[in-house]
């Protein structure tokens, strides 16, 4: 399959990633601002998330209202988003209205009014979006999981702990804004029907002139206990594993993304098979795979009823043990197929690509071809799977549960 | 883009449009029939049988068709509503053959007295995740008090109770009505071999009966068909809930009136999750955690729902708030400037959700079951380029949002009564 792919960097540090998609009618562009949660600092978790929403309440010339009007003139279908280590400002329309998109993300970045008379509407809204994430329980469980399983502050959830936001001032707003929102360490990548020369001018002329600041540094502190149980008056008990497996930089990764997938990836799955087909102990189970730049976590979730959870834990520790020395050809297979149509498919959707070759960038400091995914799958075999889990079998794990009853672990783990 | 279709001897349609650029194939069964097909003594069956469809045929067991999608790289998946149950998968073009043999055999499933009872286990543990999550069951108390008396009031899912009591033998005898083969319509769109399809529908379908099915348009009187100026109240106390979860039904046209595109519109304008008339009064002050506006459509009835959350001290507040502002819409309209951002962005959306595949399957094929009717992404954008401000005011005329209509609470918020008259209150705790 013919790809075009497009890169370059401005002289303030900025990436620009693009692919061609020609038969797409839209474009989609995604900012990738390097003012994620780990910027947060201590006793201020939730500031990303608050700077973010504040960026969004006019710019430039454009009042809050201006602003949302714009975009909406434009046709944009426009989020915000902040992820562990970026906000992300993120944009999809009809191809020919990306010339009028582009200097509304400008103002956005770099011209942010950041109101004060709006601070306390800014901080509402992300405190209610706490209060919301209290009512969903499976949220809460792999959030608590994340505490526990990554080291401090990659752990703490990017929406923010409600006690901090309240804490929060105008002034550590515009402070985070000014420090984190930079050029060097922003990726700006747009997939779709591209003209990529126009591109690179608009950008140049949008953002050329901005000035790298200051690195900023993260401390990286200790990771939490290993097992975790969260009192919730539910009728269902949400179960979450965690494990350490290679990031997405090391070629390991796809071993290891495969051997997750044979786990919990499909509904032919070991997950799906032994605790939803074979003894129906509940509606959704999974294994997935979760990255940051240095390192990676396997992420395994349930969600059962009180009276079912201790079984539904056993049968996924007793899966999770067994799975180095058993996978089969078949399995992995079909882990192939799978892969190999989800990339394929992915090149009919701009907004995937546009997320996806940031991502690659992100991680890898390039962009991989599709030719050379499909190709390193290819190389995927049952061998390569089973020496990568000898070596590295699931070991070290953390577990969450959330509900009524607390269950048992076995020995080693809740010691 | 182009649109083809043909029907097999028995009944059994089959459509696509065809795209010459996609990458994939999207195919799906769909299945004329949901909850509104049930009776009191079924409630919950096309849902079950829906999963039941993948465990089995006579030749097939359960893990072989999870495998074999899996071989497929299939993308696939099954979903049950009011009015259908829908079986999808999309695939690389050359495993579109498999995908549509693999979809219509398990559709002629086994029905084993052990997977039976293996997946009821399934169907109550997917009931309690949707209870213990927000609304906590207020969208199906709200459905159930403002369709009283029409057939889309039953939830979709059922009871534990209602699933609990289905036999075996209802739900053979409900496959064996509501799946014949004039009941069922085969779509497909993306990159797709229409000559094999049919080929391909005719070898796997080609057998199945059809059956003649009573017509399913419902012609009582009800304040889903827009009848009666009735207000009902109801609350469902969760002490453990952090936000209080409000769903708001009034009356809006139905999938065949041609004022449906109007009422899209509208609700954009309403309550879309931006620039909409919500989002500035509740949103972007912090007011509510969740303010949105939709309108549904089903063959003989439509809403616009409303659906709200916040903190429960701020609640009673913002549906007062919610109330005037529908009033005030109802009886001033919109101004300019908001038609013309509503009109940008449903354009812009359909342009968006046009160019996937997978997001179209859904669009055509339920459009042709229902209505035999085909729609191109072009003919949807027309209609929206062409709605005026007269549309708007006879749509609002014709189903005023300020009429009839059922509001449902969930949450810690205490019993209360607005107005001084009593409110229904249900009292739902996990059990």
């Amino acid at each position: 399959m013919k790809q075009t792919l497009y890169s370059a960097i401005l002289d303030n540090g900025i990436i620009l990633l693009g692919e061609e998609l020609p038969d797409l009618e839209s474009v989609a562009v995604a900012f990738h601002v390097p003012a994620g949660g780990i910027h947060d600092g201590p006793g201020r978790c939730g500031l990303a998330s608050l700077t973010s929403e504040m960026m969004l309440r006019g710019a430039g010339t454009r009042d809050s209202r201006g602003l949302i009007e714009d975009f909406a003139m434009a046709g944009i279908n426009w989020s915000n988003a902040v992820s562990t280590t970026h906000a992300t400002y993120f944009g999809a329309m009809v191809a020919r209205r990306l010339p009028e998109a582009m200097p509304i993300y400008a103002d956005i970045i770099r011209r942010p009014l950041l109101p004060e008379d709006q601070f306390e509407s800014g901080q509402q809204v992300v405190l209610q979006g706490l209060a919301g994430t209290d009512d969903d329980p499976s949220h809460r469980t792999l959030l608590a999981l994340k505490k526990l399983a990554f080291p401090a502050p990659w752990g703490l959830p990017s929406e923010g702990l409600a006690g901090d936001v309240e804490q929060l001032t105008p002034a550590a707003v515009s402070g985070f804004a000014h420090r984190h929102v930079r050029p060097d360490g922003m990726i700006v990548a747009a997939a779709g029907r591209l003209d990529w020369p126009d591109f690179v001018t608009r950008m140049e002329g949008l953002f050329a002139d901005w000035q790298p600041g200051e690195a900023a540094g993260v401390q990286t502190g200790a990771r939490g206990g290993r097992w975790q149980h969260v009192e919730h008056d539910s009728q269902q008990t949400h179960i979450a594993i965690a494990w350490s497996v290679p990031p997405y930089s090391s070629d390991d990764s796809y071993e290891a993304t495969a051997a997750l997938s044979v786990l919990g990836g499909g509904t032919s799955s070991r997950f799906f098979t032994e605790v939803r087909e074979r003894r129906g102990l509940c509606y959704s189970v999974s294994a997935g795979y979760s990255t940051q730049r240095d390192f990676a976590s396997a992420i395994c979730y349930a969600g059962t009823s009180s009276e079912r959870a201790q079984q539904t834990l056993d049968v996924m520790l007793e899966e999770i043990e067994r799975l180095p020395a058993s996978i089969t050809d078949a399995e992995l297979g079909r882990v192939k197929a799978r892969a190999k149509s989800g990339l394929v498919m992915q090149q009919e959707s701009s907004s995937s690509r546009a997320g996806g070759i940031a991502r690659q960038w992100y991680h890898l400091g390039r962009v991989r071809s599709l030719a050379d995914e499909l190709e390193r799958l290819d190389r995927l075999s049952v061998s390569s799977v089973r020496n990568w889990l000898e070596r590295n079998p699931p070991a070290d794990l953390s577990i969450v549960s959330l509900g009524r009853n607390p269950l048992e672990v076995p020995r080693e783990l809740s010691a | 883009m182009s649109f083809r279709h043909e029907t097999l001897p028995n009944g059994l349609e089959v459509i696509a449009e065809v795209s010459d650029s996609a990458l994939s194939a999207s195919v799906g069964f769909f299945v004329n029939t949901g909850s509104r097909d049930e009776s009191d003594q079924t409630w919950g069956v096309s849902h079950f049988l829906e999963h039941m469809v993948f465990k089995g045929t006579d030749t097939l067991s359960a893990d072989d068709i999870n495998r074999r999608f899996d071989d497929l790289g299939a993308a696939a998946n099954a979903f049950t509503s009011e009015e259908d149950t829908v079986y999808y998968a999309s695939v690389l073009p050359e495993n579109q053959r498999e995908a549509v043999e693999l979809i219509g055999s398990i559709l002629r499933p086994a029905i084993r007295e052990e997977d039976f009872e293996t997946e009821k286990l399934v169907i109550l543990e997917e009931i309690q995740m949707y209870d213990d999550q927000p609304p906590f069951g207020a969208d199906d108390i709200c459905r159930a008090a403002f369709f009283a008396g029409h057939p889309a009031a039953r939830s979709v899912l059922g009871t534990l109770d209602s699933v609990r009591g289905i036999g075996i033998d209802q739900m053979r005898d409900y496959h064996r009505r509501r799946y014949a083969a004039d009941n069922v319509v085969l779509a497909a769109t993306g990159a797709i071999d229409f000559a094999e399809l049919v080929e391909t529908a005719k070898r796997i379908c080609g057998d199945w009966e059809p059956c003649p099915a009573a017509p399913r348009a419902c012609s009582l009187p009800s304040r889903a068909c827009g009848g009666g100026d009735e207000v009902i109240r109801e609350q469902i106390i969760r002490e453990a809930a952090a936000l209080e979860y409000v769903i708001r039904l009034s009356a809006g046209p139905d999938g065949d009136d041609p004022d449906r595109y109007a009422a899209k519109w509208l609700a954009m304008m309403l309550g879309d999750e931006s620039g909409s008339r919500f989002y500035w009064e509740f949103i972007d002050s912090g007011a509510a955690d969740y303010a949105s506006c939709h309108h549904q459509d089903f063959l003989d009835a439509g809403v616009f729902g409303v659906q709200l959350s916040s903190d429960a001290e701020s609640i009673e507040e913002i549906i007062e708030r919610a109330e005037e502002i529908l009033a005030d819409v109802t009886a001033n309209g919109l101004t300019a400037g908001e038609m013309e951002q509503a009109r940008s962005k449903l354009a812009s959306r359909i342009v968006l959700s046009g160019e996937r595949a997978r997001r179209r399957l859904f669009g055509v094929g339920l459009e042709w079951a229902h209505s035999r009717r085909y729609r191109s992404v072009a003919d949807d954008l027309g209609v929206v380029e062409t709605l005026t401000a007269a549309d708007l005011g006879r749509l609002l005329e014709r189903w005023p949002l300020s009429g009839s209509h059922a509001t449902v609470l969930a949450g810690p918020l205490e019993s209360t009564a607005a107005g001084g008259e009593p409110s229904v209150v249900a009292t739902s705790k996990p059990q």
